[in-house]
């Protein structure tokens, strides 16, 4: 008798176990893109905690260079018959040239069931569906774009945080009177000219004009585009931006503003990675892209991560299963203390904000008012337009004479790559 | 072979079991090089050709489009002015560290003081791998903390010394990647760096192997100095000449590595080479196809070369043997 009751102990015990930590069994292939380290760092531990939410699934966890795994990689996994269950992905086009194709596995059990309809904002859902209205995407971070600046060396010279276009090239004027390179520009990878340009015409011509020049409808040689130009150039002749630009990554110009031999940089929020932990509260700080038409609707930058399932997963399940628990309040306010990043998700506790004023202010300035929210030059059109555009713009820095060639040239290249079937 | 013509031919059974027992062998030796180079080279080949008259973007089915993909090619700026200069790298490849490997072979195959640790410090930036080149010559550009600018700005500072009004600090200015006008030549610079000690050791080879006493003989009938090198030495190293040339050329052809981490092709364009052209149309812009056809053009280009160096090659062991 005594042997029984220990049976019925032992898988009383078993079960509840089984039940707490639910049944499921089996693989999880799990590839991201998270190399640099502190984000690396982050995931590895997002993966300890989900085995042990689920011990009995194997997980097998890869860490690729995101420069690869976005270039080459991604094409790789998603041609193959075997692919891993779970990706690292980019929100906008880069999402939507894989789930047009339908290689993206359809996750709207895991929004529905999870209710995340409720916690995710309109726009964040928005960008997690396929054309069809399926969810395909799971948004897990995002950070916006704002010109950043040295608040000491504005302080020292009297300066306040400039927010109309006139007063924009004045502090461009006053920097370069006290010897400071107002603005220290990367353009040695070419997309930190892609956030010039997105802004330069959201500004110029509003964000919804914007989307149609980036989804390829609008042609490069139209007026309104030369415009963005006209103003861009406005910046060159007042010195405002760092010659030579293409000679530097955006971690060098970083570390000019850094040294203090700069005082701007239009960059996103990540700067703060690179920035020493200890000085940044004293003098880090970001204001809006200045206001050039102030009719015009606001856009902003707020490029968002996140995570998809390949169609052909073989442990959809399980993927499930991992993406439910990404997408969790927990997870999320995790990514927000341990990243400073932000959670898409509105009912994150505002407690994990504090000690982080930035947030607070970012939340106030640049998301609050932005009437619409874009991905970036590089994500919202297709690859070789982004590179070939951006190429473009790296010209146009070097040599703003060229204009209407330039233009033209990206015009026929626009015209080519969108009249094949994406 | 050279069994088969020694092999006794005293009746026809034994000779068909040799015959048989050889290409048994030939089978067993040349079958799984045979193998792996029809796998690894011939069938990519082959897939690069056919793959180059289609749209192929790495995901969706390809789809047949002739010859559109070689048509745009010559109609874009970019592939354009990557052949360009690629031709710019070839004719300073076969100029610049040529002479130079000669030059350091000269004097160093004369016995000069610490000749060995000169070799060894000439060979060294081979034996790194390329990318790492690209990394330090990337450092030693860098307009703000790069060694060449600061460099530059105490030899201002010198020159300022000396009464002349010149702002130092300018030097600091100078973009050596970033600048369209110096892009290439600087990436160029950096690769002539690590090609002038192959050069040097294929021509130090070449020296040894010339004949001592045709040498001795032009001496006593009086040659020297120059006159030995240009009219004796230089011809005597013809093939080896001929060999640095096609090698170099055929480097020219292939430069990648130091293009894809120093500059990536930019600032627009104007580093551009084939090999990196064909990488991002690849890899970034998902265009398979195109890129494939990029390839072929490169290929074509470079078994031209290949032939030549070939033959050369195989002269040469025909006239040793």
């Amino acid at each position: 008798m005594k042997g029984k009751l220990w049976l019925v102990a032992a898988l009383g015990a078993f079960m509840l176990v089984g039940l707490t930590q639910s049944n499921l069994s089996g693989k999880l292939i799990y590839n991201s893109n998270q190399s640099d380290p502190k984000p690396k760092a982050f995931d590895a531990k997002i993966v300890e905690l989900f085995k042990k939410k689920y011990p009995n699934i194997q997980v097998e966890f890869n860490t690729v260079d995101h420069e690869t795994f976005q270039n080459t990689s991604i094409r790789t996994y998603l041609a193959s018959d075997n692919p891993p269950d779970v990706l690292t992905w980019f929100a906008g086009n880069r999402m939507r040239a894989f789930s047009s194709k339908g290689l993206a596995a359809d996750i709207t059990s895991v929004w529905k069931d999870n209710g995340w309809e409720k916690v995710y904002p309109k726009g964040f859902q928005n960008l997690s569906k396929d054309a069809s209205g399926k969810y395909v995407f799971v948004p897990v971070n995002y950070y916006w774009w704002a010109v950043y600046y040295r608040k000491d060396i504005f302080k020292k010279l009297g300066l306040s945080e400039p927010k109309t276009w006139t007063e924009f090239l004045s502090t461009c004027d006053a920097l370069n009177k006290a010897g400071i390179t107002p603005i220290v520009n990367a353009a040695k990878e070419t997309w930190p000219q892609g956030g010039w340009f997105d802004f330069l015409d959201m500004r110029t011509n509003g964000p919804a004009f914007h989307k149609d020049l980036t989804d390829g409808k609008i042609p490069y040689t139209d007026p309104r585009v030369k415009k963005v130009f006209a103003n861009w150039k406005q910046l060159l002749d007042h010195k405002c931006l760092l010659e030579n630009a293409a000679s530097y990554t955006w971690q060098d110009a970083a570390n000019l503003m850094i040294q203090g031999k700069g005082a701007m940089m239009l960059i996103g929020d990540f700067i703060r990675d690179q920035y020493p932990a200890d000085r940044a509260a004293a003098e880090l700080d970001f204001f809006r892209f200045p206001i050039i038409d102030p009719k015009l609707p606001i856009g902003e930058e707020a490029p968002t991560d996140g995570y998809f399932l390949p169609a052909k997963a073989k442990n959809l399940a399980n993927a499930k299963a991992f993406l439910s628990f990404i997408g969790s309040k927990e997870v999320q306010e995790m990514g927000v203390t341990e990243l400073g990043r932000l959670a898409p998700r509105t009912d994150v506790n505002p407690s994990v904000y504090a000690g982080k004023p930035w947030i607070e202010k970012g939340l106030k300035e640049i998301i609050g008012p932005a009437d619409d929210i874009l991905q970036f030059y590089d994500r919202d059109t297709v690859p070789e337009m982004a590179r070939i555009g951006m190429d473009g713009f790296v010209k146009f820095l070097s040599d703003p004479g060229q204009i209407d060639q330039i233009l033209a040239d990206l015009e026929s290249a626009r015209k080519r790559i969108f009249s094949q079937p994406q | 072979m050279q069994s088969a013509k020694t092999t006794p031919r005293s009746n026809r059974g034994s000779r068909m079991t040799t015959n048989l027992q050889q290409f048994f062998w030939l089978l067993v030796f040349l079958g799984l090089p045979l193998l792996l180079y029809g796998l690894w080279v011939i069938y990519p080949t082959i897939r690069t050709f056919t793959l180059a008259f289609t749209n192929y973007d790495g995901l969706s089915p390809a789809r047949w489009i002739g010859w559109a993909n070689f048509k745009e090619l010559f109609q874009t700026e970019a592939f354009r002015l990557a052949l360009w200069h690629n031709l710019i790298w070839i004719l300073i490849f076969i100029t610049i560290p040529t002479s130079a490997g000669l030059a350091l072979a000269m004097v160093l195959n004369q016995g000069v003081r610490f000749d060995r640790f000169l070799k060894i410090a000439f060979y060294l930036p081979l034996v790194l791998a390329p990318v790492v080149t690209a990394m330090v010559w990337g450092w030693i550009y860098h307009p703000q903390q790069g060694l060449l600018n600061t460099v530059l700005v105490e030899i201002l500072r010198f020159v300022k010394l000396l009464g002349f009004k010149v702002d130092p600090e300018s030097a600091r200015q100078i973009g050596w990647l970033g600048d369209p006008r110096l892009a290439l030549l600087s990436v160029i610079a950096a690769a002539v760096w690590r090609q002038v000690g192959y050069v040097m050791v294929l021509y130090l080879a070449g020296l040894k192997t010339l004949d001592s006493e045709v040498l001795e003989a032009a001496k006593v009938d009086g040659a020297e100095g120059f006159n030995l090198f240009r009219y004796m030495i230089f011809p005597m190293l013809a093939p080896v000449t001929t060999i640095v040339v096609v090698i170099s050329i055929v480097d020219s052809l292939r430069s990648f590595d130091l293009v894809n981490v120093m500059t990536l092709g930019g600032p627009f364009s104007t580093s551009e080479v084939l090999a990196n052209y064909m990488v991002l149309t690849a890899f970034h812009d998902y265009r398979q196809g195109y890129a494939a056809a990029v390839a072929v053009i490169l290929f074509l280009i470079t078994f031209v070369f290949t032939l030549i160096y070939l033959r050369q090659v195989m002269a040469q062991e025909e006239r040793r043997s």
